[in-house]
């Protein structure tokens, strides 16, 4: 113990410390929510090891499904809050200071808790390990997608113990070259639906570019959640700060992604090319779309903080909640709708009406698993701040 | 060392599923719905009232892998196990096949499934580990085919009759748009 | 399919049997289920084995590749004229047939009742001593009346050789065959009419009109294959629109049961414009003028027709000149179910417009050819003076004297009003319980019997009827008696054993052999009793040699096995090359050597200068029949106003037909093809459908007179308003068949018992019903 903390300093605890906290109800409603959430991954877990992937309702024509999107989910708000992070410690935003250790390790915890859902979601992920390093699938974006955010996770680590350390040179250094790399990883996750030629509505340049922004904003909605908790609402007038400048980022994130897919939508219709005009006109009828990802994920957010001159950080929280459903959404849809047009007409027997979208609902297990993971996301961050002390942010 | 391809004189199919069936005999393919190497799509449904239906635009479609000569499914792969035998084959190796399904996103076709039995991709690969291995020169769907509409060989060679068909008939691809190249034809 | 594993669910399935268990339906779905049916054949070169088919009535040949003992694979043989070098879906599929985890795996004989499968496993020597005990009583009872047994057989090479035991050896007149429930109209009317009833080269046919028939969904070689090659004019006719409709260059829709309205049109507007070959009809008809005199004056004018069929005049009147035009015009005569009571006189009107065209004895028409003639094994026929004859044919015309009429049998032996009380039946191959119109009146037939005995494959409905259970082995563990096929490009064919015989299942020689050597005696015991010339002989003769000379050696036939029988046939008939050929390439026909590739493994076999198209044989065409007359019905094919398609609306017709990946019983249980149509579905007129308030998939129940059925709706613009097509082969009761017990509904459940009078043929498409969304 001593000698890990040599190299990162911690809080001094006990086991009986990082297993007891304050029974407020809020902590005990956290407790049962995180518990309930690893059980239901377990048991989605030993679903998918008895049935492998009949647990799961993919299918041929929709291989990808939930577990792919909410390991999408984590990785986006991975590097979203790597971007919050870097804010202060490596582009020197003195508001910001305080927030990078928090934001560091939350982006440390949601890419542990994408690890976990991926490697339930993919077939061999053993494999993939070996094979990544063996066998390069260089023209493949999963490949640099993976292999960049394996180098990510580890800048980050070190950027953590450097931040832990108070070695803000280091942490810098190692901050920048994490938050590049994440980018790089995070804009090929965007390529690996933008390359997919197969499937109009995805292919092209959107994907990639639209990953960032969102992360982000995901960053921020998530850095809000972080600090609502941390704080109970009240928050020091640092963090305040802080939070009434990421609150205004925020509105412009949200004003120009609102562009972004306006004009994704309009220049989807325009032509009426068929597998992305039909695609798209499918999309502004679903309501994962209009309720979710514009009602939830950008509308609401965005008027409560236009219209609250700044004010209302508490109000920002529960819009940031909001918010993160939005995203979960955004996540769900992108994954859905690559894959919602049938690529051949597929009716094979008589008494079958071709389909005209592809049906999919995750089963339970894929639900157990991949919201499973979000008590993954709780059960590491609770221990992380348990054993670092991520508040000092006056350097 | 050969160039396979395959022609279909599609308008000739009745639909009788021969092929389907010589198919997952001949490789050992799982029963069900969703795994088949290869499909027969009915084009466009009889229209009209029963006295006077419009049949005309009915056609039987043979669907398989159209073995792209700029493959997706290839670039696609994570772990590089999709690869192009000596015979010009799309193939997988199915040790590194880690079931991203990475490649059954990205192929244009529907042609990729998860074969249960080896936990790993499947697709049609012309009976490659089977048939050709055996220095058989046919597939099981070709042979079996009651109007023998599959014409199975040798692109690089001028003289297969497969070459021959395609000098002299028009033919089409599949999603040319796709810019994917197939080596199947469809016999006009 | 790993073997080891198949033999445990066998011994599971054993398990069941010997429990007789009250529900077995608990296995129902597990097989479908179980992703082990197939296996990769291997990248080794290995020796096959030449076969002929058993799934269908086609017999198609094919290589059999064998690994490890285990058939991996079928393919096409190319040696074979008729079936042209492919095999369809439900030749590739026979594998499953064999190794079918429900095939019937040893002798079982029943204890519970009869239909409720409840069975112990026997030995076979418990098997036949149970038979003998019963057929010794039920032959003493009856007074030596060998009648009293009756004996059935669907398709299949075997059929000859069950007559010779059944009814040449232990002496019964009462064999009954698929011919009264499938096609015995149409060879009568060919038969009757042209004097042979011939085959129909439709490869040489520039013009061919089809009415009903099916050819791309129901594969017969070579007429499906040369219909996709040939390019001719395709005119098809038909109440549903079939794949083959869809292919037709004309599709004529129509009303079920009026193909003979449009037939006599068409002969009326040959008769009014003369389009008729003049020089044939000189030639070789027969009454000729009376014909003509009746057509004309009957006024089947194309108005009259469009009226009966809903067809257009203008395109009966265009199909008929072109059809008239054409060098080698067909009307395809079919080969199926018997449709209405009009279906002798239709299918002769059929035989007699290829006639006027003067399509017979020539390229592209009705051919008589030249089969190679198999010459027969003699057998000694023990005469039975107590043995009284058949009963099926009273009331009937004419009438198959092989094969009888399947209903009119059922109806005299249920109403017991048969001369003589049937009290045994010996079945084989032949699906009771599903393949002919109204189920419970067979099974009530098969309640009043003292003994059933069932030699199938598989746990059918009727051999859960059977009191004794005897397994057959399928067709790909046995050799079968040479075959001669085909009349234009003739030639003989073997099938070859490819693996030995799976459990304890034998083939119906060896079971014949067993049952002979095991009834001979007593039998012969119960006829010295009753029978007074075998007691003169036995008393001149002495017992010994009255048993031997007088043939009462039921086993004599199988001295030899049908391997050795085979070589001896053919080595002398026919010399070694030929025999060499039948066991190395499956085949034999004169013109091997000269076999041609034509395109893309599509060969010619027979040079065309060669093919038996036109032979120097005397016949005439009649166009009367008088026999007809006298027993009160039409000489010549006449309309009657009770043929008119008239329903209520709320009635419906109801045809039947098959899927291409099914047949009558031996796919019932492929799993294979269990995995293209699970069960079968309702086809109803889309807007009858609107009407009632039917969709897709919806229950309806369809009530008859006889009985109803459930069964999943597929509203469809395919068929006609007011007509219900049920495919055949579904809704079996046989818990044992687990793919298929409970899916679907059967056809034959609601299907009235009808039947024609001048064959004694079951009607199958005469039935009226109602339905209702369930």
């Amino acid at each position: 113990m001593n000698f890990i903390k040599k190299i990162i300093p911690m809080k001094d605890f006990t086991l009986k410390s990082l297993m007891t906290f304050e029974k407020t109800p809020l902590n005990i409603l956290m407790f049962i929510l995180t518990i309930g959430l690893l059980g239901a991954f377990g048991w989605g877990v030993i679903e998918y090891l008895i049935h492998s992937h009949h647990a799961y309702n993919v299918t041929r024509e929709h291989p990808w499904g939930l577990l792919i999107a909410m390991y999408i989910f984590f990785v986006v708000s991975s590097t979203g809050l790597c971007i919050v992070g870097s804010l202060g410690d490596v582009f020197g935003f003195k508001d910001y200071m305080a927030m990078s250790k928090r934001a560091i390790l939350g982006s440390i915890v949601t890419i542990l808790a994408g690890f976990a859902v991926i490697a339930f979601e993919i077939g061999h992920p053993v494999r993939m390990l070996i094979y990544n390093v063996l066998s390069p699938g260089l023209t493949s974006a999963i490949w640099w997608m993976g292999t960049l955010y394996g180098i990510y996770l580890t800048f980050m680590i070190i950027e953590f113990i450097f931040l832990m350390r108070n070695d803000m040179k280091n942490a810098r250094i190692f901050g920048l070259t994490g938050l590049l790399v994440g980018l790089a990883a995070h804009s090929n996750l965007g390529g690996v639906f933008g390359f997919l030629n197969a499937r109009t509505i995805s292919n092209g340049v959107f994907y990639p570019t639209y990953f960032i922004l969102t992360a982000f904003i995901t960053g921020i909605y998530l850095t809000y959640l972080m600090y609502g908790f941390r704080y109970k609402m009240n928050f020091p007038e640092e963090i305040k700060k802080g939070l009434i400048g990421l609150a205004k980022i925020q509105t412009l994130l949200l004003a120009i992604l609102m562009f972004f897919e306006t004009w994704k939508m309009m220049t989807g219709i325009y032509g009426g090319m068929p597998g992305r005009a039909d695609v798209v006109e499918h999309i502004l009828h679903s309501g994962g779309f209009v309720y979710g990802e514009v009602l939830c994920g950008m509308l609401i957010p965005f008027v409560v903080m236009l219209t609250t001159k700044w004010k209302s950080i508490n109000l920002y929280v529960y819009a940031s909640f909001i918010g993160m459903i939005g995203i979960f959404f955004m996540r769900y849809d992108l994954v859905h709708d690559t894959q919602v047009k049938p690529l051949q007409m597929m009716k094979l027997t008589e008494y079958q009406l071709p389909p005209k979208w592809i049906e999919y609902f995750p089963s339970a297990a894929e639900f157990a698993i991949g919201f499973g993971a979000i008590g993954i996301f709780f059960m590491l961050y609770y221990f992380g701040q348990k054993m670092f002390d991520l508040d000092g942010g006056d350097h | 060392m050969a160039n396979y391809g395959m022609a279909f004189d599609y308008k000739l199919c009745i639909n009788c599923h021969a092929c389907e069936v010589a198919c997952k005999e001949e490789n050992g393919i799982d029963l069900g719905a969703k795994n088949h190497r290869l499909w027969i799509q009915e084009e466009t449904k009889v229209s009209g009232d029963f006295w006077n239906l419009d049949r005309d635009k009915v056609e039987f479609m043979q669907m398989q892998c159209q073995e792209c000569q700029d493959a997706p499914c290839m670039a696609a792969c994570p772990n590089g196990a999709i690869y192009r035998d000596n015979n010009g084959i799309v193939r997988l190796h199915k040790d590194l096949c880690d079931l991203t399904r990475a490649c059954m996103s990205a192929c244009p076709y529907n042609a990729r499934y998860v074969d249960e039995k080896n936990h790993v991709t499947d697709k049609c690969i012309f009976c490659a580990d089977t048939r050709l291995a055996r220095g058989e020169t046919t597939t099981a769907c070709q042979i079996t085919c009651p109007a023998k509409l599959r014409y199975f060989g040798n692109l690089d060679d001028p003289e297969s009759e497969i070459s021959k068909v395609l000098s002299s008939r028009k033919h089409f691809t599949l999603k040319p748009e796709k810019k994917t190249k197939p080596k199947l034809f469809y016999l006009e | 399919m790993c073997y080891n594993t198949h033999m445990n669910i066998i011994e599971t399935s054993r398990r069941k049997f010997l429990q007789g268990s009250v529900s077995l339906c608990i296995y129902a779905t597990s097989a479908l289920s179980s992703p082990w049916q197939t296996t990769k054949t291997s990248n080794k070169k290995t020796t096959d084995t030449p076969y002929l088919c058993n799934m269908c009535r086609n017999k198609c040949a094919g290589y059999a590749r064998v690994e490890n003992g285990l058939i991996t694979k079928l393919n096409p043989n190319h040696n074979f004229p008729k079936s042209r070098n492919m095999l369809c879906p439900k030749g590739n599929a026979g594998i499953q047939a064999i190794y079918d985890e429900d095939r019937l795996k040893y002798p079982l004989i029943r204890i519970g009742n009869r239909g409720d499968g409840q069975y112990k496993r026997a030995t076979w020597d418990e098997a036949y001593e149970y038979i003998k005990e019963k057929l010794v009583k039920i032959i003493d009872e009856q007074k030596d009346n060998r009648s009293t047994i009756a004996y059935c057989n669907g398709e299949g090479f075997n059929k000859d050789e069950y007559i010779k035991f059944f009814g040449s050896k232990l002496g019964s007149a009462n064999f009954l065959d698929e011919g009264s429930i499938c096609l015995n109209t149409k060879l009568g009317a060919t038969q009757l009419t042209i004097g042979d009833v011939g085959e129909m080269d439709v490869a040489g046919s520039d013009y061919m009109i089809i009415s009903g028939a099916n050819r791309y969904e129901s594969l017969i070689t070579p007429d499906s294959v040369d219909m996709i090659h040939s390019k001719q004019k395709l005119v098809v006719l038909d109440p549903r629109c079939t794949v083959t409709a869809i292919k037709a260059d004309e599709y004529l829709p129509l009303y079920p049961g009026t193909d003979l309205a449009f037939c006599l049109s068409m002969m009326y507007i040959a008769f009014k414009e003369e389009l008729y070959d003049k020089k044939y009809v000189n030639e070789q008809f027969d009454d000729f003028e009376k014909l003509k005199a009746h057509i004309l004056s009957q006024k089947y004018t194309p108005e009259w027709a469009e009226s009966k069929t809903h067809i257009p005049s203008q395109k009966i009147e265009k199909i008929t000149r072109e059809f008239f035009a054409a060098s080698n015009p067909l009307y395809y005569l079919g080969r199926r179910s018997v449709w209405s009571q009009n279906d002798f006189q239709l299918r002769r009107a059929m035989v007699l417009i290829n006639a006027l065209a003067g399509s017979v004895n020539r390229k592209g028409g009705i051919i008589f050819g030249q089969p190679i003639k198999l010459n027969d094994e003699e057998i000694n026929e023990p005469l039975y003076n107590n043995a009284e004859g058949r009963f099926d044919l009273d009331g009937i015309v004419y009438g198959s004297q092989k094969g009888g009429s399947w209903l009119n049998f059922r109806e005299k032996v249920v109403s017991k009003t048969a001369p003589y009380p049937v009290k045994a039946m010996f079945i084989r191959k032949h699906n009771l319980m599903q393949n002919m119109p109204n189920i419970a009146k067979t099974k009530k037939m098969l309640e009043m019997m003292d003994l059933v005995v069932v030699l199938d494959t598989m746990p059918s409905d009727t051999a859960m009827m059977a009191d004794v259970i005897l397994p057959e082995c399928t067709y790909l563990e046995r050799e079968d008696m040479v075959v001669s096929f085909n009349r234009l490009e003739p030639s003989l064919a073997l099938r070859n054993q490819v693996i030995e015989s799976l459990y304890e299942s034998r083939s119906m020689q060896d079971i014949l052999k067993g049952l002979g050597k095991k009834l001979s005696v007593p039998l012969f015991h119960v006829s010295a009793k009753y029978d007074e010339d075998l007691q003169d002989s036995i008393k001149e003769d002495g017992l010994h040699k009255a048993f031997v000379e007088g043939g009462y050696d039921m086993a004599e036939l199988y001295g030899y096995n049908t391997t050795q029988r085979n070589k001896r046939l053919i080595t002398k008939q026919f010399g070694k090359e030929v025999y060499n050929s039948l066991k190395e390439k499956g085949v034999w026909y004169p013109y091997m050597d000269e076999q041609k590739e034509l395109f893309n493994d599509f060969y010619e076999y027979y040079p065309p200068e060669k093919r038996f198209y036109t032979i120097d044989k005397k016949y005439r065409v009649n166009a009367y029949l008088k026999k007809l007359e006298k027993a009160g019905f039409d000489a010549m094919p006449t309309w009657h106003k009770y043929y008119d398609f008239n329903l209520h609306e709320d009635e419906f017709r109801v045809i039947t037909g098959r899927y291409v990946t099914t047949t009558q019983s031996a796919t019932a249980n492929n799993v294979m093809l269990k995995d293209f149509e699970k069960e079968n579905y309702l086809w109803i007129n889309n807007n009858n459908a609107k009407r009632l308030g039917i969709k897709t998939g919806d229950s309806v129940v369809v009530m008859s007179s006889v009985s109803s059925i459930v069964i999943k709706a597929n509203p469809t613009n395919k068929i006609a308003p007011n007509v219900l097509w049920i495919p055949h082969g579904f809704g079996i009761d046989s818990q044992e068949m687990t793919n298929a017990y409970a899916k679907g509904a059967s056809d034959n459940m609601i299907i009235e018992d009808k039947f024609e009078k001048i064959y004694g043929c079951a009607t199958m498409h005469e039935t009226n019903v109602t339905l209702r969304k369930l």
